[in-house]
């Protein structure tokens, strides 16, 4: 398998692995898994007035879903919390180089962030 | 960057520099002529040519005239099933076999299915050893070949030969075994095992890629795969590579398994007492009849080809090499019943005369820094993937 020198430099040092403190506050968690792909990604986010402040993760998967989970955790610090339900999976795929038979394993990156996007409606809500 | 580790040696060895320089002699300077040439040149050709059949039978105690040079073990597993399947007088002919062969055994036996034959798969234990009572239950007048492995070349567990063997004597069957992964590092007595054809290969022993060769025990039928030429008594026609076959030769000789056994042993203990403090390794196959020169190992928690890159500078396979060409879970692994999470996780480590225990220390210590970093990312996972 060729990895892409993004997927390389990201796969070797990820960064914001790992969790958010329990007693954080505006902190949500999604995740999402498939076991026929390998992968299993879930995400940890603080999102405080309106901004997305922390990003923390987990993944159990290939190279290529761990730099994605990497790339994605980084894009999303800073943003809206609606970046949550933004994430243009094409356009990963591109920025990494993934092969095209890894796109199924970023629909679960997708499918976690969704998570994430959906609990923080339910707290927004109530 | 230091240089990377070269623990694959199952998949292939390094060519051994006295057998490089034999090979590199002969084709500069050796007999200009085709061995089957009456000539001067093709008499030397010729000359060199049993010189190394002698050399390679001495390795198995059977007679130089019993032994065919084919491309490789894969060929020599395909004409030993194919050739005696097709000399069978049997109406309905049974082949007898494992699940854990290697591929060019299984695929030539599902080939030999569609032809008809009635296949047979020997199951293993959870340590990867091949059920011999099955063995004595269905074996029958209609059996016409058994094959089995040796030593298998993903987990390195050695078969029981001895029992397997006595079953085919009592009931004058033929038995085929793949020794590719033994010869040189275990002691092979032909005679003694009551094998009757033996597949061997040059390449895994420190001899050139290319050539192999296919003991057939004097007097068995065996029907040949190609037509055209009377070589290697008309069962393996076409011109034979002498270059090659003088190194096959060396190789042969120089594999002296009452050296090499015992000091690859202690190698792979030394590996396997490095790894097996680490947190969630688990050893694959049963540890007392292993080998001298394999170690299959799972890492839990942590995915394949993560592990793989991360270890990018060992150079080790994961299963077989021929299986990590497809990416799917080795079916040896899965034979044992191991979940696909921890077949993907799993390393090959294989041992050749170049390895030394400098090379087996800095693999451990690699292991042991990489594992913890993966299994960070991995705290939370869920059980399937370290189950």
């Amino acid at each position: 398998m060729d990895y892409s020198s993004e997927v390389v430099r990201r796969f070797g040092s990820p960064g914001r692995v790992g969790e958010l403190a329990k007693d954080l506050a505006g902190v949500v968690a999604g995740a999402a898994e498939d076991r026929s792909l390998s992968v299993w990604v879930r995400f940890q986010v603080q999102i405080l007035a309106g901004r997305i402040e922390r990003v923390r993760y987990q993944v159990y998967g290939c190279p290529h879903t761990i730099a994605a989970v990497s790339w994605v955790a980084e894009w999303l610090e800073g943003s809206e919390p609606e970046a949550l339900a933004q994430l243009d999976v094409q356009m990963l795929a591109k920025r990494l180089d993934l092969p095209v038979e890894k796109m199924g394993k970023l629909l679960r990156i997708e499918d976690a962030l969704q998570a994430c996007r959906h609990e923080w409606k339910q707290t927004v809500a109530s | 960057m230091p240089a990377p580790i070269y623990l694959d040696n199952a998949a292939t060895t390094a060519l051994d520099p006295a057998v490089a320089e034999l090979m590199s002699s002969c084709l500069s300077h050796g007999p200009k002529g085709n061995a089957s040439s009456g000539h001067a040149g093709g008499r030397a050709a010729r000359a060199l040519i049993e010189a190394a059949r002698a050399q390679v039978a001495a390795r198995l105690r059977v007679s130089p005239e019993e032994l065919v040079f084919t491309s490789g073990a894969t060929e020599s597993n395909n004409l030993a099933l194919r050739g005696v399947l097709a000399a069978s007088r049997q109406e309905h002919p049974q082949l007898i076999t494992s699940r854990i062969e290697h591929p060019s055994v299984l695929a030539t036996a599902k080939a030999l299915e569609r032809q008809g034959v009635d296949v047979i798969l020997l199951g293993c234990d959870a340590e990867g050893v091949i059920d011999v009572d099955a063995l004595r239950r269905t074996i029958s007048k209609r059996t016409a070949l058994v094959s089995v492995m040796h030593v298998n070349n993903e987990l390195g567990v050695v078969s029981p030969l001895a029992a397997i063997g006595a079953i085919c004597r009592e009931h004058e069957v033929p038995l085929h075994v793949d020794a590719a992964q033994s010869i040189g590092k275990l002691e092979f007595d032909a005679q003694a095992l009551g094998v009757d054809l033996c597949s061997l290969s040059a390449h895994k022993l420190h001899g050139p890629q290319g050539i192999g060769a296919l003991f057939v025990r004097a007097g068995l039928g065996v029907e040949p795969l190609l037509f055209g030429g009377g070589q290697e008594r008309s069962l393996r026609p076409g011109t034979l590579p002498t270059h090659q076959i003088v190194g096959m030769g060396l190789a042969y000789e120089l594999a002296d398994p009452s050296r090499e056994g015992p000091r690859l042993e202690r190698l792979r203990r030394l590996l396997w007492q490095g790894l097996q403090g680490l947190e969630g390794v688990r050893l694959n196959g049963a540890e007392a009849l292993l080998a001298p020169h394999i170690l299959n190992v799972s890492f839990a928690r942590v995915e394949g080809e993560s592990l793989r890159l991360a270890l990018s500078d060992l150079m080790v396979s994961r299963g077989s090499a021929c299986t990590s060409a497809a990416e799917l879970p080795a079916h040896v692994l899965s034979a044992l019943g191991l979940s696909d999470a921890l077949a993907e996780s799993s390393l090959r480590f294989s041992l050749g005369r170049f390895t030394s225990a400098t090379d087996i220390e800095r693999a451990v210590a690699r292991i042991s820094a990489e594992l913890p970093r993966l299994r960070q990312l991995t705290a939370l996972a869920p059980a399937w993937c370290s189950s």
